[in-house]
């Protein structure tokens, strides 16, 4: 430090010096905060996309995830579903949606969410639909981007076309669905075989 | 690629950047190219093994599904270590495989190498040869596992009458790279190595 008789311009140093050590305490205060908010911001992470969890679901294992995320990890391994996190098992019905305060309180899991949009090219006899009852609202869900569907399932199914097929972008149903689909286009066969044998019998 | 995988990336990146390990000068990790999948990743052999001393670059293709599928990793550097290819530098570790997890990130990637540096499994071989002398003659093993980190990966414990013969081979005309593999795979049995070789 310089002394106190010291030339004007030393002392004009002298005297800046703990300006700038406020100047720094300040800085380190704010820094302070700042850190705590991030860590705050951090302690609702989702564990798969490291953002700000979004339609938040917590698993039984006490995990935190976006429901997006979550169902893109369940639907990567439909057979062999475990926790990202510590692997603890894991499945749409063992997570706990979080609602806060100014959330819609809607269930996040009531919908399906936007997933990739599918590089392969639909066959035009292969018909495709998405029988939505076990999502909690009734009605028909349509998958992304598959609109006229429905009347190209009938079709095939009334053209007996290879029922047993698996249906087309099944990687993104969940099994239920899968074997909804499957019941209902042996049902709709066995309606029309009946109604040709009466036909013939008439 | 696609958008949450480059996001991710980008958040991990940092992660690694700012954690305790890059600090200890244990774990590294830079960018290839702009796009963001391609990463180069450096270990630094962990202490008490044969790799001490060495630091052993990884190539890191991030696939466009990440994090829901595994990031593909492989040794640029050359080592010798019963479930790293002493070949092609493929890495036989679980959870690159069917263990990933969607939580795991590239520091914990790097971390977990590292850890199978320290605790190899030679009863899950990616290298059946290097595993087998890992089993059988464990001392031939440590002794080779250090000239390679020496030789590849700049460590410490050179052993000069390795090279010896590796620079015999040499003068007979066989590739350095080759004449070491050879050696390596025989115990550094001169004879053996020139047999296999030249039959």
């Amino acid at each position: 430090m310089a002394s106190s008789s010291s030339t004007a311009s030393t002392e004009e140093a002298s005297t800046s010096q703990p300006e700038k050590k406020e100047e720094t305490k300040q800085k380190k205060e704010d820094d302070g905060e700042e850190s705590d908010k991030e860590s705050d911001e951090k302690m609702f992470e989702c564990n798969i996309c490291l953002d700000t969890a979004k339609d938040a679901v917590v698993s039984y294992c006490g995990h935190l995830f976006c429901w997006p995320c979550l169902y893109q990890w369940l639907e990567t391994r439909p057979n062999r579903q475990s926790c990202p996190v510590c692997k603890a098992a894991i499945s749409r019905d063992k997570c706990i949606p979080l609602y806060g305060r100014g959330g819609s309180g809607k269930d996040p899991r009531s919908k399906i969410p936007p997933r990739p949009p599918p590089t392969r090219t639909e066959q035009t006899d292969n018909g495709r639909f998405s029988w939505g009852s076990n999502e909690g609202n009734g009605g028909f869900h349509m998958s992304f981007g598959i609109g006229a569907f429905p009347f190209g399932f009938f079709a095939s199914a009334f053209n007996f076309g290879a029922p047993g097929t698996a249906p087309a972008g099944a990687n993104f149903m969940t099994p239920q669905q899968i074997e909804e689909q499957e019941f209902l286009s042996k049902v709709f066969i066995w309606v029309a075989l009946i109604f040709i044998v009466w036909l013939m019998l008439a | 690629m696609a958008n949450i995988a480059t996001q991710r990336i980008k958040r991990e990146f940092k992660e690694v950047v700012k954690s305790e390990e890059v600090a200890r000068c244990a774990i590294r990790i830079d960018l290839v190219n702009d796009s963001w999948s391609e990463l180069r990743g450096e270990i630094a052999g962990p202490p008490d093994t044969p790799y001490e001393g060495g630091v052993f670059a990884l190539e890191i293709l991030v696939p466009e599904t990440y994090p829901f599928n595994p990031p593909k990793v492989r040794f640029l550097t050359k080592i010798w270590h019963p479930n790293i290819s002493s070949v092609t530098g493929a890495i036989c570790l679980d959870i690159l495989k069917d263990q990933w997890a969607a939580a795991m990130t590239l520091r914990t990637v790097l971390l977990s190498l590292q850890a199978l540096l320290a605790a190899a499994e030679p009863d899950d071989p990616q290298d059946a040869v290097v595993a087998r002398q890992y089993k059988e003659y464990h001392n031939i093993f440590k002794t080779t596992a250090q000239h390679w980190t020496a030789i590849y990966a700049g460590g410490p414990n050179r052993i000069g009458e390795y090279e010896t013969r590796v620079t015999r081979l040499v003068d007979m005309g066989v590739d350095e790279l080759t004449a070491r593999a050879v050696l390596s795979a025989n115990n550094w049995d001169l004879e053996r190595a020139t047999e296999t070789i030249f039959s």
